[in-house]
């Protein structure tokens, strides 16, 4: 077993067979003829030619794009066609062949330049880069008649993807049921193509660098795309635990042994996968990131494409809960239009709820609007007390853990009681704002995210407010064991099996438990099939995961026995190191 | 004829901003030309170009100046101009705005 490290782009995990993607090596240039013999007009007919071939493939594309991902992506693609038809780039490429250059030397000299022009500008354009690379690619096929090495749109299930960099179109061909993961060599997270990869929930990690060139076509390969890691030759429990191998779907709701039910929902962020996530038998989106209709984009979505959203998640699972978190930016997130403030440690600055309560209160306030619209349009939780109901804290109903429950809202990096208090009352107002409009709506189900030690100190406080607590593991890690999620040199110290994290659960879960509060889980940890008996018996009442681990983690709870799982929580609370709690759990210590 | 105007779009003359431009800058019958005010004549680009746009690079809040010569010269200025100084629409739901100005098509 070997480990690359990259960047994540898709926070996925796969698994599958290395192949290669050598698009240029189809493309080697013949020698340049001498000027003498090359006949202009002869070349200048192949580059119309060659054009005409380009504009239909780009246009191809644009459809394909459009229906598997959405119009946004497929812009892209009108770009590109404005590079095949831009007039300085036909004109001096006409000019080259003119001048006894053929055609496909022409073309690739004056989208080098233009190319390393692009590449030595700051910000975005750097990565417009990749689309005249792309339209350089199409017009050189077409003038050496080269095939296709590698029909993208036609690979076996269970590929790994590797390429040097992997083009918006090369990306937008791919079909997610049959690619597994996708790793290359260079490219960033916001470039086009990964953007396309995990519209279209392709597991991906980027920018691995040169030790990715030394794995070979055929490597049984493990993307990693949460943790950023490409793993060769993966040993079973690293698979397991990655999701790797996918256990067939549970649709039908699962209760432990002696049946208490637990429920196995999906964390989701993007439309694109809310159909996997139901396939996968997920009851219900325990954490359904809004930050994808905030990323990637020059503006923030307005109050309709919000309410568009969160009403496509809810009729994915309408017999369902779905768990929206508010707006979750700052810290590692970047939002280039909403001037976060640059801090020498933004995961202890301005984010999360912090800025939905101040320097960003309009956008909370929209999106809130979309969120009491949306509850309203499926009978969310509240609805069933009237649309009058402005009273978010009242959760005297919807406490029923196991389904149907509509909507919930949850807010992000709470640490201060007064946060969840002003939360609610900007509920309120809204609620209020609708109700003198005449608009319907309605209040959702409240709750916290659990990622701060302060808000697992609070939890008993926070639970008699709201009406749910879900406990965000990978944070919650981080910020009790004061170990950076992104620094490899803590690693081992960013582990919720420390007894540290695991009483800040333990705390958590009990809290609730005192209450009509239901409390969920919904870091990484929750989706470890290896952790479900120790979850039960701390207390969890939902779990929420990627949702390829939603099958194997339901088989799980089916064999748990509650009163065995409480034990076992007890015990592992009683342990004194990581170590210790590994050994009881039967893990291999790492 | 021409003008100077400021940037508005937030993601400045990049990505959608760009392409709207080059659209709207090809339909005319005029030559339309942008560049930053200070670099003069010289620095003077085309505007049917999405190479040449794009590379201009400019940010938001950075001022533009806009040339345009030709039969529709001045149409050519007021939408170019129009589309410099308004935000942009996000990508579902083409705007009244560029029906006015005769856009006709495709509402990405």
């Amino acid at each position: 077993m070997r480990t690359l490290t990259g960047v994540g782009s898709t926070p996925l995990s796969g698994a599958g067979t290395a192949r290669w993607h050598r698009p240029e090596t189809a493309l080697t240039l013949p020698d340049r003829p001498d000027p003498s013999a090359v006949d202009a007009d002869a070349e200048l007919a192949r580059f119309e030619s060659a054009r005409d071939e380009a504009r239909e493939a780009i246009r191809r594309a644009r459809d394909r794009a459009a229906e598997r991902v959405g119009e946004e992506e497929a812009a892209v693609f009108d770009a590109h066609e404005q590079f095949l038809d831009d007039p300085e780039l036909v004109g001096d490429v006409e000019d080259a062949i003119g001048d006894g250059t053929a055609a496909e030397h022409a073309v690739h000299d004056r989208f080098a330049a233009a190319i390393e022009q692009f590449e030595g500008l700051d910000g975005p354009m750097a990565e417009r880069a990749d689309d005249l690379r792309d339209v350089r690619d199409r017009l050189l096929r077409a003038l050496l008649n080269a095939d296709e090495l590698t029909d993208l749109a036609d690979l076996p299930d269970g590929t790994v993807l590797l390429a040097e960099r992997l083009t918006p179109s090369d990306t937008a061909e791919l079909d997610p049921d049959s690619v597994a993961g996708i790793a290359t060599v260079a490219g960033g997270r916001t470039a086009h193509a990964a953007i396309i990869a995990r519209s279209l929930s392709i597991p991906a990690v980027v920018g691995v660098g040169e030790p990715l060139r030394d794995v070979a076509d055929g490597a049984d390969l493990l993307i990693d795309g949460d943790a950023g890691r490409v793993v060769v030759d993966p040993d079973p429990e690293t698979r397991t635990a990655a999701g790797g191998g996918e256990a067939p779907a549970v649709t039908e709701r699962v209760a432990t042994a002696d049946g208490r039910p637990i429920e196995v929902a999906a964390n989701v962020g993007s439309e694109a996968e809310l159909a996997p996530a139901a396939d996968r038998g997920a009851d219900g989106i325990g954490l359904f990131r809004t930050e994808f209709l905030f990323l990637d984009r020059e503006a923030p979505p307005d109050e309709d494409e919000q309410y568009d959203a969160v009403t496509a998640a809810l009729s994915a699972f309408p017999d369902d809960r779905v768990v929206v978190r508010t707006l979750d930016v700052g810290g590692d997130k970047r939002v280039p239009y909403l001037d976060l403030p640059d801090e020498t440690n933004p995961f202890l600055g301005r984010r999360g709820i912090r800025l939905s309560l101040d320097e960003h209160r309009d956008l909370f306030e929209t999106q809130l609007r979309a969120l009491l619209r949306a509850a309203e349009s499926t009978g969310g939780a509240a609805s069933a007390d009237g649309t009058d109901n402005a009273d978010g804290t009242d959760n005297a109903d919807g406490t029923d853990s196991t389904g149907g429950d509509g909507l919930a809202v949850m807010f992000p990096l709470v640490s201060r009681l007064e946060e969840v208090d002003a939360a609610v009352a900007a509920v309120e107002s809204v609620a209020a704002d609708l109700d003198a409009e005449g608009v319907d709506y309605a209040v959702p189900e409240l709750g916290a995210m659990i990622e701060t030690p302060a808000a697992a100190f609070l939890a008993d406080r926070l639970a008699e407010r709201l009406d749910f607590l879900s406990v965000g593991t990978n944070d919650l890690a981080q910020y009790v064991m004061a170990a950076d999620r992104e620094n490899d040199g803590v690693a081992d110290y960013h582990d919720p099996l420390h007894p540290a994290v695991l009483r800040a659960i333990d705390r958590t879960a009990s809290a609730a438990g005192d209450t009509d509060a239901w409390v969920g889980m919904c870091g990484e940890m929750a989706g470890d099939p290896a952790l479900t008996q120790l979850l039960v018996g701390l207390g969890l009442d939902e779990l929420s995961m990627s949702a390829v681990t939603v099958p194997a983690v339901k088989e799980r709870v089916r064999e748990v026995d509650t009163e065995e799982a409480r034990a076992l929580a007890e015990e592992a609370l009683a342990r004194e190191t990581r170590d210790e709690v590994r050994e009881l759990l039967d893990l291999d210590g790492e | 004829m021409e003008r100077t105007v400021t940037v508005v779009p937030e993601a400045g003359l990049h990505a959608r901003p760009a392409s709207k431009l080059v659209q709207t800058a090809s339909r005319f019958d005029a030559d339309v030309s942008i560049g930053r005010p200070e670099d003069g004549d010289d620095g003077l680009v085309r505007a049917d170009s999405m190479l040449s746009v794009s590379g201009l690079n400019a940010a938001h809040g950075e001022s533009v100046r806009v040339v345009a010569e030709g039969a529709e010269a001045a149409d050519a200025l007021d939408a170019i101009c129009d589309l410099l100084t308004s935000q942009v629409e996000e990508a579902d739901g083409g705007s009244d705005r560029d029906e006015s100005a005769d856009d006709g098509g495709d509402p990405t």
